[in-house]
């Protein structure tokens, strides 16, 4: 099963992207992304109510709720949001303790994930160069769709030393990247309890569905 | 060499982009939603309509042709503002010196048309922070509402101001 763990709908301040929209571009390119469905993270926010139960059985495709939140070690996805979660943690504030979001996530029944530990910034890469790992870290995303040159080549170092699991995510923005990359699992994910459980301790890769980039003329 | 080029130049291969302090924005609720501004313009002539669909590139009749049907492009009022940018109550942590526009959200109501006054009610909508590449930054939404004569609401802008 593949799922695109990290997208961003309208609902997010800098996407202009309506979920429908992504389901029918998941439907016109099923040959080149083979998509079962996406998890919806949008930034510094949860809102329980979205419900997309009409669109997933429209399109027959999966949609998950998940956010992406703004730590002191850079942006991290966290899937399980439930209503201990937030009212632990204040997904709005941009400075939330990475190593407390982390443990108490886990301890209230979800998962946080570093994504695009490569980026300048906002990526664990470039915390881990003056503080400490963290710990607790299960997974990184180890391909993002919005990566630049040498983002994702940086995780493989910080994926190796530290043995972490990898996903895959798109971080899409706009309709037309939705799916370029995401994450196999071996095992059925049907909600997102699922979702969480696989992530702990299931069997996942990232998948990589980018158009190859043909090699430059002699 | 242009200094556009120059630059271009200079950053290339740049991975790591210098990094930008955080500073916590203290914020008091209640300067959210509260009105800083008003301002009446118009009213709005037939040429001023015509000549700004025209810039547009648009070539519907209703948008360029003078007459009893002619009516203002959906756009036309992003022209209008209130008279002061920003309210004296938004946080002195935010350096409003520096800064560019990040876009604009519009509701439409009904369509401007020639005679018509605007009338602009601005608020102070949002103001958040996020985090990215190169750093911390601030955004500033003025949300701008806008109605004619009739009481009609011809649209809610909401300007979207990014500061670090």
């Amino acid at each position: 099963m593949i799922l695109d763990l990290h997208l961003h709908s309208e609902l997010s301040d800098d996407s202009r992207a309506p979920v429908e929209a992504y389901l029918k571009l998941l439907q016109r390119k099923r040959a080149e992304r083979p998509v079962d469905g996406i998890v919806l993270t949008e930034h510094r926010q949860f809102d329980p109510s979205r419900d997309y139960r009409a669109l997933e059985d429209r399109y027959g495709l999966l949609i998950l709720n998940a956010a992406e939140v703004e730590t002191d070690y850079g942006h991290v996805l966290v899937y399980g949001v439930n209503e201990d979660i937030l009212a632990r943690f204040d997904f709005r504030d941009v400075r939330l303790p990475a190593a407390e979001l982390i443990a108490e996530v886990t301890r209230l029944g979800g998962i946080a994930l570093p994504c695009h530990p490569g980026r300048a910034t906002v990526g664990l890469c470039a915390h881990y160069q003056t503080k400490p790992p963290l710990a607790g870290v299960v997974a990184v995303e180890a391909l993002n769709g919005g990566s630049r040159g040498g983002e994702d080549a940086r995780v493989e170092e910080l994926i190796a030393r530290h043995g972490y699991k990898a996903f895959g995510g798109s971080d899409s923005h706009l309709v037309s990247f939705v799916g370029v990359c995401a994450t196999e699992f071996e095992a059925e994910v049907r909600s997102i309890e699922d979702l969480v459980r696989e992530l702990r301790d299931g069997r996942y890769r990232p998948v990589d569905f980018r158009p190859r980039r043909s090699a430059p003329r002699a | 060499m242009t200094a556009h080029a120059d630059l271009a130049r200079s950053l290339r291969g740049v991975t790591a982009w210098p990094s930008f302090p955080p500073m916590p924005l203290d914020i008091d609720p209640a300067i959210i939603g509260a009105e800083f501004d008003r301002a009446t313009f118009g009213p709005v002539t037939a040429d001023e309509l015509t000549a700004f669909a025209r810039a547009l590139g648009e070539t519907r009749p209703e948008y360029l042709e003078d007459g009893p049907g002619l009516i203002g492009h959906p756009t036309y009022c992003v022209r209008f503002k209130g008279n002061k940018f920003y309210p004296e109550s938004l946080p002195k942590t935010i350096d409003v010196r520096r800064g560019f526009d990040a876009g604009k959200d519009i509701v439409f109501g009904v369509p401007v048309r020639p005679g018509d006054l605007v009338h602009v009610v601005c608020t102070l909508h949002e103001i958040y922070e996020k985090t990215g590449r190169t750093g911390s930054m601030y955004f500033v939404v003025i949300r701008f509402t806008m109605s004619n004569q009739r009481g009609e609401m011809l649209a809610i802008i909401d300007n979207r101001f990014m500061h670090r």
